[in-house]
């Protein structure tokens, strides 16, 4: 399972996690990845200034905003979660 | 069982007339809960002083212990006489409420209190009693949950004096128009706009003489505990969420991180949903054992701007299923203007590195202004609020 946390601290809201959540869940719903990534929220993950901060398997990324965050998401997460999908099947 | 009066009042001024000339004076103590209205003589700057003078006197006075008879001949000696009219005199009443439910009152030429016991009307027994030769009405009774009492001036009793009505609103109608509007669970607030509204109907929108309304209902007491912010010192983390776990009754989290601590200190798991019932507000989390549990300044900031919105509004604007919406400001707002009685705040004062870039409408220095606001405007509800640093 990927988990993808999203940081959703008074920081991070003001820079757009809600937009970022969005584009997530969407992206999820539309390549069905539905049974491999769970994204959760986050309170304050002590990274504030390196943008929202985001963790994927407990490696945080840097400098997402919402206007990458599909870039981000095809970068970052997609690739785990197919792997873990191929995984599974095997 | 403990109570807590809940209470509130509001006046008009005499139409052109900036200063008020009725007074109203709320004492909360550990033991007991004292309201003084005055009335004084004439309007303006003048009645103003003397209300004034005779409501801080009063206040003053009782709460300390005094008895009515030393109170009123401080008063008579005290007050400066009227060059016109070549007298001192300002009427009152005062209520004070023990949180046993024992009522006590002194009225003093004020229209009569109207006591509500379980949304009936119901009589009271007054003693005539001479003080200074004076007569006085005193009572003593026990009230009871839910209660209600409603005291005024005399404004309210000749509203629409001479214009509108003839002789004015008078006491009986004025007491048959509460008893038809009450309803069960009114708060006191609603009930002063409502009676003062029409008041200021019947005026057409020009008081002929200062009117005031102020209401009191018995409540369960009910104390609220919220934490926002971590302590300066992180040795203190333990004693401020053993302060908080350790309170009676509601029990509020406000803040990322102060939620973290909490969570780090009990042992419970932190979730924070992912639902946003407002995008512009920050979801809430749950924490087992806490309450609510909401992100910190902003949601802070939109509370107040809520219950500010909600002091501010007419009477007839005022709709409680506002309140009934689920993002965690709203649900702040109900639990510190419906659900609880007093409200103790725990705050921490760390600093957060996040809230130092420019994008942060707010700073550490307003986040500490913004309690401070909260807590003024809840106080202005007449709720007891403290506020403990850390």
């Amino acid at each position: 399972m990927v988990v993808v946390q999203v940081c959703v601290g008074s920081s991070c809201h003001m820079k757009g996690s809600y937009q970022v959540i969005k584009t997530f869940t969407q992206l999820i719903q539309v390549n069905e990845l539905e049974d491999v990534v769970t994204l959760k929220a986050s309170f304050c993950m002590g990274r504030c200034l390196t943008g929202i901060s985001v963790m994927v398997n407990d490696t945080p990324v840097d400098n997402v905003g919402f206007a990458n965050a599909d870039q981000i998401f095809y970068e970052h997460i997609l690739p785990l979660a197919q792997k873990e999908k191929c995984g599974e099947e095997a | 069982m403990e109570y807590f009066i809940d209470a509130a009042y509001e006046s008009l001024n005499h139409y052109g007339e900036e200063l008020c000339g009725d007074k109203v004076e709320f004492v909360r103590t550990d033991k007991f809960f004292l309201a003084v209205l005055a009335d004084g003589l004439g309007s303006g700057v003048k009645a103003n002083i003397l209300s004034t003078l005779t409501s801080k006197i009063i206040a003053t006075m009782m709460s300390s212990g005094a008895e009515i008879t030393e109170v009123v001949e401080t008063i008579a000696s005290t007050l400066p006489v009227c060059s016109e009219r070549g007298l001192a005199y300002s009427t009152f009443s005062i209520i004070k409420v023990d949180h046993s439910g024992h009522v006590y009152t002194v009225e003093f030429d004020n229209p009569e209190l109207v006591y509500f016991h379980n949304n009936i009307l119901s009589e009271i027994p007054r003693k005539t009693v001479e003080i200074g030769g004076k007569n006085m009405f005193i009572s003593e009774f026990e009230a009871e949950n839910n209660d209600m009492l409603v005291v005024f001036s005399d404004g309210v009793v000749h509203a629409g004096v001479g214009r509108l009505l003839d002789l004015g609103w008078q006491y009986d109608n004025i007491v048959s128009y509460i008893a038809e509007n009450i309803e069960p669970d009114m708060s006191p607030r609603v009930l002063t706009r409502k009676l003062l509204g029409a008041v200021n109907t019947l005026y057409m929108q020009k008081p002929g003489d200062d009117s005031t309304v102020c209401s009191f209902r018995l409540k369960p007491n009910r104390p609220a505990t919220v934490m926002v912010g971590p302590p300066v010192n992180a040795d203190m983390d333990k004693l401020v969420v053993n302060k908080l776990m350790y309170s009676r009754g509601i029990k509020v989290v406000c803040g990322g991180s102060t939620s973290q601590i909490v969570s780090r200190v009990t042992g419970k798991e932190l979730t924070v949903s992912i639902d946003y019932d407002n995008p512009a507000i920050p979801p809430t989390a749950t924490i087992p054992g806490i309450d609510l549990v909401t992100e910190g300044v902003l949601t802070l900031g939109k509370c107040l701007d809520i219950i500010r919105s909600h002091s501010q509004s007419d009477a007839d604007k005022w709709d409680t299923f506002s309140l009934d919406k689920k993002d965690g400001a709203t649900r702040l707002a109900k639990v510190l203007l419906e659900e609880c009685t007093e409200v103790h705040f725990l705050v921490g004062r760390a600093l957060n590195p996040a809230h130092q870039n420019p994008g942060m409408p707010v700073s550490l220095g307003l986040k500490l202004n913004l309690i401070n606001d909260l807590a003024a405007e809840l106080e202005k509800t007449g709720k007891k609020v403290t506020v403990e640093y850390f």
